[in-house]
């Protein structure tokens, strides 16, 4: 496989993962917007929740690298909830489909727990491209160094590590981030690059 | 390193799978325990209120009556977020004070408003969190 081939799949496989598992599914009737940037692409992704069970989305990315635009459809329903005084964790299936070709698409399985301290979360997603398919594994751990009260500001120390079945070998990286109000930023770095997430929900 | 981890989250998620029979099973669990009356507890698993919390919030109330909810997987302030935006839809509804501390939801309502624990237990639902527990004071 070429390494220009690779770079394609490594990019989509970027931008796909990271936005679709970030907070997958608002409240019923909410609505979230996202956008994040990183050395190689920028996208824009709007999700609209009928009911807290699943969202809807569209997403518009700008793969600067390639100078390639398009748009991707996106839907997430929720598997399971499980709630107790001091944990939920979720489960939830999702995919998703480019516009620009019926042959490039996605689905996979995405589940997170957290307490007010820690957070834990994982995904398994195949991913179909015209010229690849390859199925990519994420692992997230977090720990808030203080709890902070309702409206208050959230601060997190995340660590990502992640494995496609392309390049076989795990990556793992730092990040922060931090909340408060309807507002969420994701701030980390990855190969001496800077990668920002940025969320609001309304 | 994965399979195990996979395996682990999966096997904490299994109580989920009931998720929304959880919610609707405290919904039914709890329906005949349910007073109106002032400062009637309705529910054993309500945990102690802080009366210092409580003082503070209807310190500037008149009137009404204040629901404190007892919820459910409410860890993250992110994603309690609707949970003060979907009761203000409601025009009874005066003031919300969410503690994610003691997980409960402090709700102050007019007093025209016939308060139902099955309407507030739906609200939560809706947000992602499951109410358990409720009790109702008048002011």
């Amino acid at each position: 496989m070429g390494i220009y081939n690779k770079l394609i799949i490594f990019f989509v496989s970027v931008l796909i993962s990271e936005i679709t598992i970030s907070r997958p599914i608002s409240w019923s009737g909410g609505s979230t917007f996202m956008y994040k940037s990183n050395s190689m692409i920028s996208s824009y992704y709007y999700h609209f929740s009928p009911s807290y069970k699943y969202s809807l989305g569209v997403e518009y990315i700008n793969d600067r690298y390639f100078n390639n635009q398009y748009v991707s459809l996106k839907s997430t329903y929720l598997l399971g909830r499980s709630n107790t005084k001091f944990s939920q964790g979720n489960l939830y299936f999702t995919g998703g489909l480019s516009t620009k070709s019926s042959k490039e698409y996605y689905y996979g399985i995405h589940g997170d727990w957290e307490t007010r301290r820690w957070f834990t979360s994982f995904s398994q997603l195949d991913k179909n491209t015209s010229t690849h398919d390859y199925t990519e594994r994420e692992i997230q751990l977090g720990f808030a160094p203080y709890l902070g009260e309702y409206d208050e500001l959230h601060s997190w120390i995340m660590l990502k590590t992640k494995k496609d079945t392309i390049n076989d070998n795990w990556q793992t990286y730092p990040f922060l981030k931090f909340f408060k109000g309807d507002y969420l930023m994701e701030i980390g770095t990855k190969d001496s690059h800077w990668d920002f997430h940025y969320m609001i929900r309304f | 390193m994965y399979k195990l981890f996979l395996i682990t989250i999966i096997i904490i998620s299994i109580p989920s799978y009931g998720m929304d029979n959880h919610g609707n099973h405290n919904h039914s669990d709890h329906h005949h325990n349910h007073q109106h009356d002032s400062n009637a507890g309705v529910d054993g698993s309500l945990t102690q209120l802080d009366e210092k919390m409580y003082q503070q919030f209807i310190s500037d109330i008149n009137d009404g009556q204040v629901a404190i909810v007892d919820v459910n997987g409410m860890v993250c302030d992110f994603c309690a977020r609707g949970i003060e935006k979907t009761f203000y839809r409601d025009e009874m509804v005066k003031k919300i004070r969410v503690s994610l501390e003691s997980g409960k939801v402090l709700i102050a309502y007019s007093n025209s408003k016939k308060i139902s624990f099955e309407e507030i237990a739906k609200i939560f639902l809706d947000n992602g969190q499951t109410a358990v527990g409720f009790e109702l004071r008048k002011l």
